[in-house]
């Protein structure tokens, strides 16, 4: 709500408030002030007389005009194509300021003395949605010469832009904002009754409505209506809202919604043609031409008014072509109505006619202004658009009027509050909000007027008496309420695994979840439809992930672009889904890890991602992951496995296909994926302890020529079984194909760690093992020693 | 020869290793010297023959002269052999010289998310006070995201919040405060809550500089039999200054939030200019960092929370708005890219 602060000052009086005061206090007890500036942000401009008007000797598109401003004839060069003498215009003075923060001066001009500017709309700063001139604004022929131009033109004024909250509909109103000033300042409010004089004629439109979905229905007709052009302050002060002046008529219906809240249509009378008026809700796919002459499809829950027998507007949304007040309109029908609000919502969102009109009829409005406002409108285009009024109002009104009594306690208020606030600063309160109420033991039954729609509780009432008061005076407390505070035991999975990435030295990253459909079950192991919006946020934003790896995707590609060589990120994501959201550990690598830099540093591969999960397992005390092989789409199919533990699927390792990486400008990714949910329940969370042993372990190296796809995981798991209480460790230490290795094999060297907690292994003791493991592992493995 | 010669001998053979040793550089060269002059063809041994030609009685002199020069002798040696191997030590070091300014491997640990850091430290101070971390679903009901936060189907209160929807009933959460609903219910109505719920939330919006579709929100609920406005103010006073400096103040300003009443937005002094007013506040004195306010009594009650008995407060902030005000951050979208160069800065 932009609001006049001229005229604002018709209500209450400003006088001693400075207008950055008046915005402060809005702020800090009303509603945010968005905005304060000066309607027109210019100075020292006078209304001149053009004498005379001649072309400029050098250039034809100029004119060299001889001005009058009462104190002199000045010579002044326009460029405007409708510049002609006998005109009155805003001549802009050496000296002065234009909006924009142009400083005129005398100049000269291809040649020619200039002595200032003759000034267009535009140039004082009035958008140009406000006016259709093209030139400079030729002022009526009435206005004083020498005098100031802006003052004449009702510019001289300050704006106050609200930026309200849903629930405040009453502050779409110049009262509202009045009442509101004057609780906030504690001053005097003058708002009059409207002074309406009808002629004999009695008004006898016949009104009736067949629906709940209008309120009430107010209408008056006027004759003999001299459309027009409207009053200066009454254009400026639409302007200042941020209205188009139209026409009288039109204005006066737009002048009295931003006065009361109470938006008004004016109909064609004669062109209703039937004298009635009934509204009722529109039928399924009926067709209807609004004003801007577009076919609208209306759906029911649609209010129309109609003439009887056809549609004449849809109400609270926009009026009919057919009944248009135009030029050779001479009697209207003016409408002041109230429809249901929701249903106002639902016609101006689905048909896209959002209005100033549709705005507060959407929010709700006070009943108790419907009648008024049509009065006050009635009043008004009797005086500027020379009409006649006839006797009489038709109406249909179900609306309740009276006020809502809505009861506060003092103790409660303080109890809510934290306060220790007295009946006598309730009193104070309530008078400056203007609320009527009784009191009785410090209960207040408080009667809300009904231009307060969004006051109902004992709650609203605490919101009104606390805004006033300052909530910045109540004490800085805590709650009192006893309880303890921890993190559950996922929220500390997921700060462990945080730190044991980052100190492996992988960067977290947090991506978008919405994404392009087409991706994002790239890279998980197991398809499922993405959820999707009915509505895309954009091409390639509409479906949510099912794995983080494919924002990760881009993580890479976007730092790859940028020279950065080392990237081993994660990041905690989800798997989204209508039915449940798994949540998931997702890491990818590339690139020199733990780099040297000035030496050697080996690149990224399976193994160094691999160690890293390894890391995390060990740092979540989870089990071993056993490594299956897998082949997935747009995963190398010789590099990549499910991670499984008793064969339960925990996550996935992998490198992306060539193919897949380069489409990213990418290669030699790896990636992996851990499944939350699984981890948890393998976290071993008790620590057992056993006894450090005295007697060492003895190493023995045993050398084994195997088919080359045996995994090692396999020959370990048989050294393991075959050795139960002796094997500490075992790990591989050389791998070898090649020269004096036959095709197809490999040679395995695995260095075991052989240990007797109850003593020191004797040297035939340990041989009678070693030779039960390379028995066990030439039956299950076919191995052979070396 | 009597001892007179002798000691003269001996002085001119001890003159000479010393010569000798002058010259030796390893312990090989030492090893000849030593043979030379102690061993048992070296003069010194040699001069224990004269002793028959000696008077008894400067017998024990003389011998007393040659044991004399023999220890003298190996005490050059031995002070050479150490001095030796000292230089060996030495130049052995010596070769072990390098440039020790040369980079170190990188064992750089790697960064957090900002915005999971902040998330963290509000946990933690709110974990301090009593708090328990509550999170739910980001794929929400209309029910649970709306119509049980006082903000049924037409509100104007919608517009407030352009939403993504997945169907007619599913949409993207647009705040935390579904998992406020889901808490309460789940404590059925009966015992204190005081819990904080993060998570990142979604709205219909283009993304540019200050915009951002996917955001990360932090909202606070307490609902006892006690529970004040007052509380809520010293609860916020405590946040803003464990985000923003000890030296903050905060300052609340009515507003209008449907599930909460009253309502308020909650503004910090600018730590950029004290409150004196610069272009960070755009010369307020006050950056706006989080709603609040009383929780409303149609929630409490669709929590199945006695609102005769029961009131609250509840409050939101959005993290990335208190990461962008305390580093500077001037793209809302930085958190998002993941420029590695960006996110390394918050090790
Ligand atoms: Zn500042």
């Amino acid at each position: 709500m932009k609001v006049s602060l001229t005229w604002l000052n018709n209500y209450v009086s400003l006088k001693g408030i400075e207008p950055k005061t008046l915005s402060e206090a809005f702020t800090l007890k009303s509603q945010e002030v968005e905005d304060l500036f000066p309607l027109v942000d210019a100075d020292h401009l006078t209304i001149g007389k053009v004498i005379d008007c001649r072309s400029h000797e050098n250039a034809s598109s100029l004119s060299v005009c001889d001005v009058d401003t009462g104190d002199a004839t000045r010579q002044i060069v326009c460029g405007a194509d409708n510049v002609a003498a006998g005109q009155k215009v805003v001549v802009a003075l050496p000296g002065s300021r234009l909006a924009g923060g142009m400083e005129i001066e005398k100049t000269e001009i291809r040649g020619v003395e200039s002595n200032g500017m003759i000034c267009s709309l535009n140039e004082l700063g009035i958008d140009e949605k406000y006016h259709y001139e093209d030139g400079i604004h030729v002022l009526d022929p009435s206005a004083p010469v020498g005098t100031d131009a802006l003052e004449y033109l009702a510019f001289n004024d300050t704006v106050l832009e609200l930026d309200l909250t849903p629930n405040r509909a009453d502050l779409l109103s110049m009262h509202g904002v009045a009442y509101e000033t004057a609780a906030i300042f504690n001053r005097n409010l003058s708002i009059s009754d409207p002074e309406l004089i009808t002629a004999e004629e009695k008004n006898q439109v016949d009104i009736s409505t067949e629906t709940d979905g209008c309120r009430s229905y107010y209408g008056r007709v006027l004759d003999n209506v001299s459309i027009g052009p409207s009053p200066r302050w009454m254009q400026a002060r639409l302007i200042a809202a941020g209205i188009r002046p139209i026409n009288n008529v039109v204005d006066v219906t737009n002048y009295v919604m931003l006065e009361t809240g109470q938006p008004l249509h004016a109909f064609d009378y004669d062109r209703i043609g039937t004298g009635e008026v009934v509204v009722r809700d529109a039928e399924e796919g009926e067709t209807f031409i609004t004003l801007d002459d577009e076919t609208r499809t209306l759906k029911r829950g649609d209010v129309l008014i109609t003439n009887g027998e056809k549609p004449i507007a849809i109400g609270g949304v926009m009026g009919g072509a057919q009944t248009e007040v135009t030029e050779g309109t001479s009697s209207i029908l003016l409408e002041s109505a109230a429809f249901e609000p929701r249903r106002i919502r639902r016609t101006s969102a689905r048909l896209e006619l959002k209005s100033e009109s549709s705005l507060r009829f959407e929010r709700g409005i006070d009943p108790q202004r419907t009648r008024y406002a049509l009065d006050r409108a009635a009043s008004l285009i009797a005086i500027y658009a020379s009409a006649s009024v006839r006797d009489g109002v038709q109406y249909v009104d179900n609306q309740a009027k009276g006020s809502k009594p809505v009861d506060l306690s003092l103790s409660t208020l303080n109890k809510v509050l934290g306060s220790a606030y007295k009946s006598s600063e309730v009193r104070e309160t309530l008078n400056r909000l203007r609320f009527p109420y009784e009191e009785e033991d410090g209960l207040f039954t408080v009667h809300v007027p009904s231009r307060r729609q969004d006051v109902n509780t004992y709650q609203d009432l605490i919101e009104e008496i606390g805004r006033l008061q300052d909530y910045n005076a109540l004490p800085d407390t805590l709650p009192t309420t006893l309880s303890t505070g921890a993190l559950s035991a996922r929220q500390k999975m997921r700060r462990r695994i945080r730190r044991t990435l980052t100190g492996l030295g992988l960067d977290e990253v947090m991506t978008y979840v919405l994404r392009d459909k087409a991706r994002v079950s790239d890279l998980t192991v197991s398809d499922a439809d993405p959820v999707e919006l009915s509505k895309p946020l954009s091409r390639d934003r509409h479906a949510l992930v099912l794995t983080p790896l494919q924002g990760m995707l881009d993580v890479a590609a976007y730092n790859k672009n940028r020279k950065e060589d080392r990237l081993h990120i994660f990041e905690l994501g989800k798997r989204y889904g209508l039915k449940a959201e798994k949540e998931r550990l997702s890491i990818l690598m590339h690139g020199p890890y733990r780099h040297r830099r000035w030496r050697k540093t080996p690149e990224t591969d399976f193994y160094t991602l691999k160690g890293v999960l390894e890391a995390l397992q060990e740092s979540l005390n989870l089990p071993s992951f056993t490594y299956e092989r897998k082949t997935l789409d747009h995963y190398h199919p010789h590099q990549t496995a499910l991670l499984k533990v008793d064969g339960e699927l925990v996550g996935h390792i992998g490198k992306l296909h060539p193919e897949y990486a380069s489409g990213y400008g990418l290669e030699d990714v790896y990636v992996g994926e851990l499944d939350l949910d699984v981890i948890e329940s393998l976290r071993r969370t008790d620590h057992a302890y056993a006894p450090i042993s005295p007697y060492p372990g003895v190493e023995r190296d045993i050398a084994l020529l195997v088919d080359e796809e045996t995994p090692a995981q396999a020959l370990k798991e048989t050294i393991a079984a075959s050795l139960p209480k002796r094997l500490k460790q075992s790990h591989v230490f050389d791998v070898y194909t090649g020269e004096r290795i036959e095709e197809g094999k490999k040679s395995i060297a695995i260095r075991l760690t052989l240990a007797d907690p109850q003593g020191t292994l004797k040297s035939e003791d340990i041989d009678a093992l070693i030779s039960k493991v390379i028995e066990a592992l030439t039956k299950e493995h076919g191995a052979l020693q070396r | 020869m009597d001892v007179k010669d002798l000691n003269k001998r001996i002085k001119t053979l001890e003159e000479q290793l010393i010569q000798a040793l002058e010259e030796v550089e390893s312990q090989h060269d030492l090893q000849q010297v030593k043979s030379r002059y102690l061993g048992k063809k070296a003069e010194i041994s040699q001069l224990m023959r004269h002793m028959k030609d000696i008077p008894d009685d400067d017998k024990p002199a003389f011998g007393k002269a040659v044991n004399e020069g023999k220890q003298r002798f190996t005490e050059l040696i031995e002070a050479k052999r150490e001095e030796i191997r000292k230089a060996e030590v030495e130049r052995k070091l010596r070769a072990e010289r390098i440039d020790l300014t040369l980079d170190a491997p990188d064992f750089t640990p790697g960064s957090v998310h900002i915005l999971n850091q902040i998330v963290e430290e509000i946990e933690d101070l709110f974990i301090g006070m009593g708090y328990r971390v509550k999170e739910g679903p980001e794929i929400e009901t209309d029910e649970y995201n709306f119509e049980k936060l006082n903000i049924p189907k037409d509100h104007p209160a919608r517009d407030m919040q352009d939403t993504l929807y997945i169907d007619d009933e599913h949409l993207l959460r647009t705040h935390t405060s579904p998992v406020q609903v889901r808490t309460m219910l789940e404590y059925g109505g009966e015992k204190p809550v005081k819990i904080i719920c993060p998570g990142k939330v979604y709205r219909r919006d283009d993304d540019d500089a200050t915009h951002s579709h996917q955001f990360y929100q932090i909202e606070g609920l307490v609902v006892d039999e006690t529970t004040t406005m007052s509380d809520l103010k010293g609860t916020l006073l405590k946040v803003a200054r464990a985000m923003f400096g000890e030296d903050r103040e905060i300052r609340l300003r009515p507003s209008y939030f449907p599930f909460t009443e009253p309502s308020v937005e909650v503004d910090v002094t600018c730590a950029n200019c004290d409150g004196a007013g610069c272009s960070v506040c755009k010369h307020s004195g006050y950056i706006e960092i989080l709603g609040a306010g009383m929780v409303n009594n149609a929630v409490l009650k669709s929590s199945g929370y006695d609102p005769k008995r029961y009131q609250g407060f509840a409050f939101g902030l959005g993290i990335e708005r208190i990461a962008m005000l305390r580093y500077g951050i001037e793209d809302i979208r930085h958190f998002y890219v993941n420029d590695l160069r960006f996110n390394r800065q918050f090790r």
